[in-house]
């Protein structure tokens, strides 16, 4: 699964820097407009992947959770200097890079090492901060683990795509490397043995240990370049005059060594106020949003999917002619290649691939991606639906004058529709859970909720047993009011 | 002499190699009830559907109040359908719809009625095939007699000039052929151009003006029932009376 995702990745990353150079070339030859397109709308979008404190977290502040940590800091800095307001998207570590070159944030600052490979793609502003890597262990191990050496037959685990999983590969032998996308679920892994050590950047460490009295950090002894242990702020190939800027900025964080003086005590009292209180009630806003937006993705999928279901099967049982051969030719190659693709994939495609072409919202792609991927399913229980009804139901109507499309309407798609409630029923259910899946995009539905409570309040397994229970009364309720218009549409 | 309502020149039909209707030129005078008999896979079915182009000849030509339908556009088509009603073997109800809606359905739809309108007539009909009392009933809980009835009334609802009707009673339990054929024999009456196709012998004796016996794809005797029943020529239609009649 995660491998196929960073394939994914590359593969989008290659398809998407082929079409930007292409497009961008002659573009940006041109004219840098990078910084006044930023000024121009006022606002600095910031891409940022929040679990990993103390560079970025989600904290509640004054009842609500927001991305905070000494990134949002140093971005509010350029931010400022720049005289327009600071955006924060967030959205998982491997998607950063693709966000920011298909131009949904105007930069990304996740503790981002600018490493020569990342260089390639996009580019980066001097460095904010120096840090180093320590290696989280659990307390308990104190005596066993010395440093990166003394994991041989063990595995460490590091985030997916940084820095710290490929020095870790490269610089151990014998030890197995786990990547995952989240440090919470890396630290979850930790606590529950699954892995024995979790290599990360020095201030995070200290920040874990420092809110978890099961933990321990140990020095990583990694040989590292200078590029590799500092961090730096992304932007999008070519745009030198905002990289320009923004260097003023850093050059004055620096100076004043303000992540040192300033923002990374501000950043501890986030994490202080949130150790506090981690009771789930606590946090029932967050699950009741979950809720919130994993209903609303839901129910409009499944009603534009709907729709989309109806005019593919009519179009795929078309005949006669070149037009209604044609369409029925490219609906059935559609409900193919749909149903012939992992939904996550098609979830990921419409953010950042419609991305190139259009700037639509996270929740607007995830409603899209997922009706177009219902709508495929959705046509065949409705093609089969149709085939269901009696012939001899159409000949009746058409015997009575009603044209084709009458009689597909009044006679023969409601009967159809009725058969195949159950099924729709399912798929109605089915995209209760599995619209978990825009997540990825940084939707907040309940899925993404939940991490945010766990990486919140460090906590592992509570926030994902209350969605599980959130997620069964869900699906339960559904199919209670499902069953209850079964039973009514039999009385006939 | 009145001009024919119905008009079959040269009709032929194939199923891919299968030749079910060879070359059929008859025709059907206002007012005129044809029964159309014949042993089993004769093509009779497939005859009747093409008079209103259920199914596509594949030759010759149907011309219906002096026009040829297989040169119109769909749209003319359905229109002219509208005139002919049918009947089938299977009732082929609207399962989900009463049996009121049954019968307002087309009238409102195509024919653009008001709701009030499509009622007041959908009852007129059920009076007339004395099923009022079932309005509301579902064709589900019919029985047999009772849902050909529904269906006969459903097709009188567009006000047809002719019905066709595909063995109407063949599906029924005996004791309910009759309150079908009755139905039937009242709309001869009031003068509905009527082509039945039908194993009802006694109705053909007493009702039909003409009977076609059909056989191999073609009509293969044009009679009166007197004549044909008591002095068929063709040894086809003997071998069929004979088996039909023991
Ligand atoms: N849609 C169709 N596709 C292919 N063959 C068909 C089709 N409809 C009818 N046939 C064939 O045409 C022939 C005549 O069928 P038809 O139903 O017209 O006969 P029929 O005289 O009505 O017989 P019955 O008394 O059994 O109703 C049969 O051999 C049948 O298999
Ligand atoms: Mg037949």
């Amino acid at each position: 699964m995660k491998k196929r995702v960073i394939l994914f990745f590359a593969l989008l990353l290659s398809l998407v820097t082929g079409m930007t150079a292409i497009t961008s070339t002659t573009a940006h030859a041109a004219t840098d407009n990078s910084l006044t397109k930023v000024e121009k709308k006022g606002t600095l979008v910031m891409g940022t992947s929040p679990d990993y404190p103390p560079y970025e977290f989600q904290a509640t502040v004054h009842g609500k959770s927001q991305v905070v940590g000494m990134d949002v800091a140093v971005g509010k800095k350029i931010a400022k200097d720049l005289g327009v307001k600071l955006v924060v998207k967030s959205m998982s570590f491997d998607s950063l890079l693709v966000a920011l070159q298909t131009g949904k944030v105007d930069m990304v600052i996740s503790g981002m090492n600018p490493t020569p490979a990342r260089k390639k793609s996009v580019d980066f502003s001097h460095t904010y901060y120096q840090g180093g890597y320590s290696i989280v262990i659990n307390k308990n191990d104190k005596g066993i683990y010395k440093d990166k050496d003394s994991f041989v037959g063990k595995t460490i685990g590091a985030q997916t795509g940084s820095t710290m999983y490929n020095e870790s590969k490269k610089q151990t032998s014998g030890t197995k490397v786990k990547g995952m996308t989240s440090v919470s679920d890396l630290i979850l892994a930790l606590q529950s043995h699954k892995i024995q050590g979790v290599a990360m950047e020095k201030p995070s460490a200290q920040a874990y240990v420092a809110n978890n009295k099961e933990l321990a950090a140990i020095p990583s002894n990694f040989d590292l370049s200078a590029s590799d242990t500092s961090a730096s702020v992304a932007f999008a190939k070519g745009s030198t005059a905002l990289v320009n800027k923004a260097n003023k900025s850093v050059d004055q964080i620096k100076q004043q060594n303000l992540v040192n003086k300033t923002y990374l005590p501000e950043a501890g009292k986030y994490l202080k106020t949130n150790t506090v209180n981690t009771s789930m009630w606590h946090y029932w806003k967050a699950f009741l949003t979950g809720i919130k937006y994993t209903l609303i993705i839901t129910v409009c999928s499944v009603f534009f999917g709907f729709i989309l279901g109806v005019i593919l099967a009519l179009a795929r049982m078309g005949d006669g002619g070149v037009l209604r051969t044609g369409l029925r030719w490219l609906a059935t190659a559609y409900v193919e290649f749909i149903r012939g693709t992992p939904m996550m994939v098609q979830v990921m495609f419409v953010y950042f691939g419609l991305g190139l072409i259009v700037n639509l919202p996270a929740l607007t792609s995830g409603i899209i991606a997922i009706s177009l991927n219902s709508g495929a399913y959705v046509a065949e229980y409705i093609r089969g639906g149709i085939n269901s009804v009696d012939s001899g139901q159409t000949e009746a109507a058409r015997s009575l004058g009603m044209s084709g499309g009458a009689t597909m309407r009044y006679v023969v798609l409601p009967q159809a529709l009725k058969n195949i409630w159950p099924s729709l029923g399912n798929e109605f259910i089915t995209l209760i859970k599995d619209s978990s899946i825009v997540s990825i995009i940084g939707v907040s539905e309940l899925i993404f909720q939940s991490n945010i409570v766990r990486s919140d309040t460090y906590r592992g397994v509570a926030p994902i047993a209350v969605i599980m229970v959130l997620y069964f009364i869900l699906t339960f309720t559904a199919s209670r009011i499902l069953n209850y218009f079964e039973r009514r549409m039999q009385h006939d | 002499m009145t001009k024919p309502i119905i008009e079959v020149k040269n009709l032929a039909k194939s199923f891919g190699k299968n030749d079910v209707l060879k070359d059929i030129t008859e025709q059907v005078n206002p007012g005129q009830v044809i029964v159309v008999i014949g042993p089993s896979g004769g093509g009779k079915s497939t005859f009747l559907r093409c008079l209103n182009l259920l199914e596509t000849p594949t030759s010759g030509e149907v011309d219906f109040d002096g026009q040829n339908l297989t040169t119109l556009d769909t749209k003319k088509v359905n229109e002219l359908r509208e005139e002919m009603g049918m009947v089938f073997q299977g009732f082929n109800l609207f399962p989900n719809m009463t049996v009121l809606e049954n019968i307002k359905l087309a009238p409102m739809k195509v024919k653009h009625l008001d709701d009030a309108a499509a009622t007041k007539l959908a009852h007129e009909l059920l009076s007339q095939v004395n099923l009022d009392d079932h309005a509301d009933a579902f064709p589900s809980s019919l029985s047999g007699g009772q849902a050909q009835r529904v269906a006969i009334a459903r097709a009188l609802a567009m006000n047809p000039k002719v019905m066709l009707f595909d063995e109407p009673t063949s599906a029924l339990d005996p004791e309910m052929v009759g309150e079908v054929l009755s139905v039937m024999q009242e709309l001869a009456n009031q003068g509905m151009t009527m082509v039945v196709v039908t194993h009802e012998m006694g109705f053909a004796k007493s009702v039909a003006d003409k009977v076609w016996f059909m056989a191999d794809g073609y009509i293969q005797e044009n009679n009166t029932p007197e004549e044909f029943f008591s002095n068929p020529q063709t040894d086809r239609a003997k071998d069929f009376l004979s088996k039909i009649l023991m």
